[in-house]
């Protein structure tokens, strides 16, 4: 099976300044693949190339079993997207947009009422009736996401599409992007590790223009994630704090709630013998002990720095 | 190529709904409503506020005619509606960069190619449209202050000058997609406006190339002869290759 998303050895410069370093990536057909990274890692530079709107400095990127060097309109009639900032004509109603924008896919008249009706429902701007002009940024952004949508793509490409949009647009969004699965390959960057964690299936983590991991989700997570340990106890959680963290295997501390000590552990087996001894030393009535979840964010700070954040 | 067609709708929607409704034929119909009037009765308003000095003066200058009339039109379009155009196009294409509608547009299946050829073709249509609406006013009016008004003086001149117009559509056109700047690509536009015109005081250019157009809607509109076909022919010449090369400049361009 060809994949997606194909890219080989990309690197870009503007300039002396690389944007993106020999860039390795490949996104599978009908997957959910997040593109992680920190602001000037090179997202919007690498989709930007992706969708043809610039060129590399070297190296090859195929999408959809072409070269986008010589990607013609075939191509991009499978391809949806919403950039980082999408711009409207404001003269224009969101109803207006979407039936232009189907228009240059070529679409018919029955098939644009009925996806127009959809898309518009979907990004709940069905009843608004003034121009684009007037938009809030959130409502552009929603927009964005529906034009993309317009020609039923068969890849999906999203430059930080929660960006701009509140905790119930972000949950929207996500919900439908997920919905998605199976029939479009969906490719899309952010900064906001929850989302990537909410539905992707395989992430790329992107830092100074160098991929510095990608693979799916569960599988980075244990390649990168340190374990983690979480006690409750009825009393005395702060001595057993103290305690813990001066044990060798215990690489960091954290107390969430009153009596909720979560450590973060080197050696999981070592831990897991020496907590309850602790624990029934000190004569501590223990509520609960088990394995926390490790984060995608503590991979991410692991593998692109502090300083960051 | 039903990315083009639904393209060529939206641009001339945009010029329907938009300021660009407004501006050329707004200007180019107050220029036609008001040159026959002008033409006709300005020495007169002259004379009359002017004192004895200005009225001893205008005698010695025949009475106006329609021909009067036909030169404000020409003058008018050589001299502003020109003007217009070239700063009202030098963000043609560079607008549509700048604001982010390109990208949107240009990521479905409609090719730069499209898009510049697209927008040449549809503001071309419309200067014609508003300059043809124009002359026919200008036409109807001077009959109407003058009582004679002979059609060929002021069709041929306001022909020549469409294809001069068409001409620096073309040359926005390319300048805007080489440029970020609409100012900056109008300052440049009139640049060449100004070489144009110089070159068409020199006899063999006036023949054959673009330049022959400077000067000939003046010409023609005072009721004189002056050989068109040519500049005419090679303008648009010249026009469809500064499109062609425009489109190739927006193909080189990141966006
Ligand atoms: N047109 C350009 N000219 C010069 N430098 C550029 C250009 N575009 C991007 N860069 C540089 O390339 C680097 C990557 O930028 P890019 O916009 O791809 O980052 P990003 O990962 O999308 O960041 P963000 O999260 O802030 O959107 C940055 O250092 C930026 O300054
Ligand atoms: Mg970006």
């Amino acid at each position: 099976m060809t994949p997606a998303v194909e890219i080989r050895r990309l690197t870009k410069t503007y300039g002396h300044k690389r944007a993106l370093d020999r860039v390795d990536l490949r996104v599978e057909e009908g997957s959910i693949f997040g593109f992680l990274g920190p602001n000037g890692a090179g997202k919007t530079t690498t989709l930007r190339i992706l969708t043809g709107l610039a060129r590399p400095t070297k190296g090859t990127v195929r999408v959809l079993g072409h070269d986008v060097a010589t990607a013609d309109n075939a191509v991009r009639a499978d391809i949806g997207f919403l950039p980082d900032v999408p711009g409207f004509y404001e003269w224009m109603t969101a109803e207006e947009f979407l039936r232009f924008a189907g228009g240059l896919f070529g679409i018919g008249r029955k098939v644009l009422d009925e996806r127009t009706g959809v898309l518009l429902e979907l990004a709940g701007l069905t009843d608004i009736t003034t121009r684009i002009g007037g938009y809030s940024r959130g409502m552009k952004q929603r927009l964005g996401v529906a034009q993309a949508l317009i020609n039923a793509p068969s890849l999906l490409m999203l430059d930080e599409p929660t960006s701009a949009l509140d905790p119930m647009g972000r949950k929207d969004v996500l919900d439908m992007l997920q919905s998605l699965r199976g029939r479009t390959t969906v490719f899309f960057s952010t900064h906001i590790l929850a989302d990537v964690e909410r539905i992707c299936d395989t992430v790329a983590i992107l830092d100074h223009g160098r991929v510095v991991a990608q693979a799916p989700i569960d599988e980075l997570k244990a390649r990168y994630g340190a374990e983690k340990v979480v006690v409750e106890v009825g009393e005395g959680a702060d001595e057993l704090a103290a305690a813990i963290g001066a044990e060798p295997w215990a690489a960091k501390v954290e107390r969430d709630t009153n009596d909720t000590i979560a450590v973060t552990v080197t050696d999981a087996d070592a831990a897991s013998r020496a907590i309850p001894a602790m624990v029934a030393a000190r004569r501590l009535p223990l509520h609960r002990m088990e394995a926390g979840e490790m984060g995608l964010e503590e991979v991410f700070v692991q593998l692109v720095g502090g300083g960051q954040q | 190529m039903s990315g083009f067609a639904a393209f060529v709708r939206k641009e001339t929607t945009e010029i329907l709904r938009t300021w660009r409704i407004w501006v050329l034929p707004g200007m180019l119909l107050m220029f036609a409503v008001t040159g026959p009037f002008l033409a006709r009765y300005t020495p007169e308003i002259i004379g009359a506020v002017g004192g004895s000095q200005a009225a001893a003066l205008l005698k010695a200058i025949p009475k106006p005619t329609y021909l009067d009339s036909y030169a404000q039109w020409a003058k008018n379009l050589t001299q502003i509606v020109l003007f217009a155009v070239i700063i009202i196009y030098g963000g043609l294409i560079s607008s549509e960069r700048k604001s982010g509608t390109a990208v949107l547009v240009l990521t479905k299946p409609v090719s730069r190619t499209a898009f510049v050829v697209a927008k040449a073709l549809v503001h071309s249509l419309f200067l014609a449209l508003a300059v043809v609406l124009g002359t026919l006013v200008t036409w109807g009016g001077t009959a109407l202050v003058f009582g004679t008004a002979a059609g060929g003086p002021l069709w041929s001149s306001a022909m020549s000058w469409l294809a001069f117009g068409v001409l620096f559509i073309s040359i926005m056109t390319l300048l805007s997609a080489l440029l970020g700047s609409q100012a900056g690509a109008a300052g440049i536009g009139l640049g060449v406006f100004a070489i144009i015109s110089v070159a068409g005081l020199w006899e063999p250019l006036t023949k054959y190339s673009p330049a022959g157009l400077a000067n000939a809607p003046m010409v023609l509109a005072a009721g004189g002869e002056s050989a068109i076909l040519w500049p005419m022919v090679t303008s648009l010449v010249v026009s469809c290759v500064l499109v062609a090369s425009a489109a190739w400049a927006f193909k080189t361009k990141e966006l």
